[in-house]
């Protein structure tokens, strides 16, 4: 009986490690993360921006809070001043630690101006730098360098 | 003779800060020697008043909010929970190739869900290899929902009346590729687990949930069906396009956690089938009926509609009295019945058997909470 069992853990142990060494043949599954970089999909949800239009020397917001209503988590923050042609953006905060990349601002906004960029490495160490004001989402890029730990 | 060798009773904590715990779950647990007298399971640690925040948000809002705050391994179907409920009482239209692709992501988010819970469970029981294969296999996955929906875990992929955006070129290929390789797999996890001694050491016989006792605890989904519940709501109350594929609902009736680990598998199985019938019944069109507005106004009344979530029967009980938000949504976790007859199943079992008790019910705790 304690030899029938032993012999079916050694069986099971065989059995496993065969899968085990096939496996080891395969390519690799993994990335060698900080220094290699994934490629997202076109319709990452990554980190939101507010590019600025080449032809128009401006982003394409019209003001219409379609985005601020939208957010599910609150986290879009406008503010605007003057009238007709010259209504501008004063105020356009995204407190990006507050926001689940849900993209509904995205699909609501009529002129495309906010967009998600295929950036993702938002990791900060202070959660101050999660607050992108207007500034940072004309740049559409990660606000400050990524942390990059102890790796270079 | 055994009530004179009694010694007196401890009380252990496990968690919430215990890794196989899976989340933040604290198991006050009584012990006579080594025995399991009782276990009294204490939750709230993950609450997120989810049912709350819903009554303060619009339709597509809630969509947002029911994909992260209840059960997060199983988004799309907490999405398609809270549609089902909505467009029921709204009478909204899906279209046809809509619900294909629903289903279709659906069960994608069932396979992900459960190979998630076989490398968690491998790990408890000392089967770090399980983890590693599932999580690979779990990364084709999350890569085909990142191309169609932007998201890995949380999507908001499904709309009232449809969903996003249709499938970009080349998906279905790779899905039907996909589904092949898994089933491949699949064969691989039963050549290393099913018929490993080690592994039915720990998991046959141990913690028995009988027939009657998983009725009398609301058990759900996979624990109820290998306790010889043939309780399914796809079959039973079949939603999307469940009526027209062809799928079986595995059923044992052991009990034990080596029971519920074969319907887990077998139910791989069979979401991969059913995935690759709707790929080919999958009917060209619009995949999101026009003109429903993104805040709709539901009229007065209330419904209860179900879905099969990997871990059972989840509920929504939507009220509404009119306006473009929720009056109260109720939400019956699977999670949380299940946690009610894990105290049943634990009774009489072994400190080591707690851990793979424990971790064969496939528990979220977000789900639990709420």
């Amino acid at each position: 009986m304690v030899l029938e069992r032993a012999a079916a853990a050694f069986r099971g142990l065989v059995t496993g490690l065969r899968e085990t060494l096939r496996t080891a043949a395969r390519p690799k599954a993994t990335l060698l993360y900080p220094l290699e970089k994934s490629n997202v999909s076109p319709r990452w949800h990554g980190l939101l921006a507010l590019p600025v239009d080449s032809e128009i020397g401006n982003d394409k917001c019209i003001i219409c809070f379609q985005c601020e209503r939208i957010c599910p988590s609150r986290c879009i923050h406008i503010e605007a001043t003057g009238r007709g042609k010259e209504r501008v953006l004063t105020r356009f905060d995204i407190e990006m630690d507050k926001c689940q990349y849900c993209g509904l601002c995205v699909e609501v906004c009529p002129t495309e101006a906010i967009v998600f960029t295929p950036h993702y490495e938002a990791s900060t160490y202070n959660r101050a730098n999660l607050l992108y004001t207007l500034e940072d989402l004309h740049r559409a890029a990660p606000k400050e360098p990524v942390a990059r730990g102890i790796l270079r | 003779m055994a009530r004179a060798l009694r010694t007196e009773e401890l009380i252990l904590n496990m968690g919430p800060q215990h890794p196989s715990t899976h989340g933040v779950l604290r198991l006050v647990v009584t012990l006579d020697g080594e025995n399991i007298v009782e276990v009294q399971p204490d939750i709230g640690y993950l609450h997120s008043s989810v049912e709350k925040m819903m009554e303060h948000r619009n339709y597509t809002q809630c969509i947002a909010l029911a994909d992260r705050g209840m059960d997060y391994l199983a988004a799309l179907i907490n999405e398609m929970a809270l549609l089902r409920a909505v467009e029921t009482l709204g009478g909204i239209p899906v279209p046809e190739r809509a619900r294909y692709i629903r289903t279709i992501f659906m069960e994608l988010q069932r396979i992900a869900s459960h190979l998630l819970w076989l490398g968690t469970y491998g790990i408890d029981l000392g089967a770090t290899t399980a983890f590693l294969w599932c999580m690979r296999e779990r990364e084709l996955i999350m890569d085909l929902f990142e191309s169609a929906t932007g998201g890995r875990l949380h999507h908001v992929y499904f709309r009232i009346g449809g969903v996003n955006e249709d499938l970009p070129p080349g998906w279905t290929d790779r899905c039907r590729e996909f589904c092949h390789y898994f089933l491949n797999r699949l064969g691989e996890y039963h050549r290393l687990l099913t018929g490993n001694p080690i592994w039915q050491v720990r998991t046959q016989g141990i913690g028995v949930l009988t027939r009657e006792q998983a009725i009398a605890y609301g058990a759900c989904g996979p624990v109820a069906r290998a306790s010889g519940l043939p309780w399914d709501v796809r079959k039973s109350h079949p939603y999307e396009v469940y009526d027209r594929v062809e799928f079986q609902v595995p059923v044992y009736t052991e009990g034990d956690c080596f029971a519920r680990y074969l319907v887990r598998m077998d139910e791989m199985r069979e979401s991969a089938r059913i995935i690759l019938q709707c790929l080919d019944q999958m009917p060209p069109g619009e995949v999101r009926t026009p003109r429903v507005s993104l805040t709709p106004k539901l009229p007065p009344g209330e419904v209860y509609t179900r879905v099969e979530s990997p871990r059972g029967d989840l509920g929504i009980h939507l009220v509404s009295n009119g306006g473009e938000t929720p009056w109260r949504v109720k939400i019956r976790a699977p999670s949380f019945s299940n946690l009610f007859a894990l105290t049943q199943m634990m009774k009489g079992w072994k400190v080591a058997d707690i851990i793979a008790i424990l971790g064969s019910i496939d528990i979220v705790l977000a789900d639990v909470d709420r």
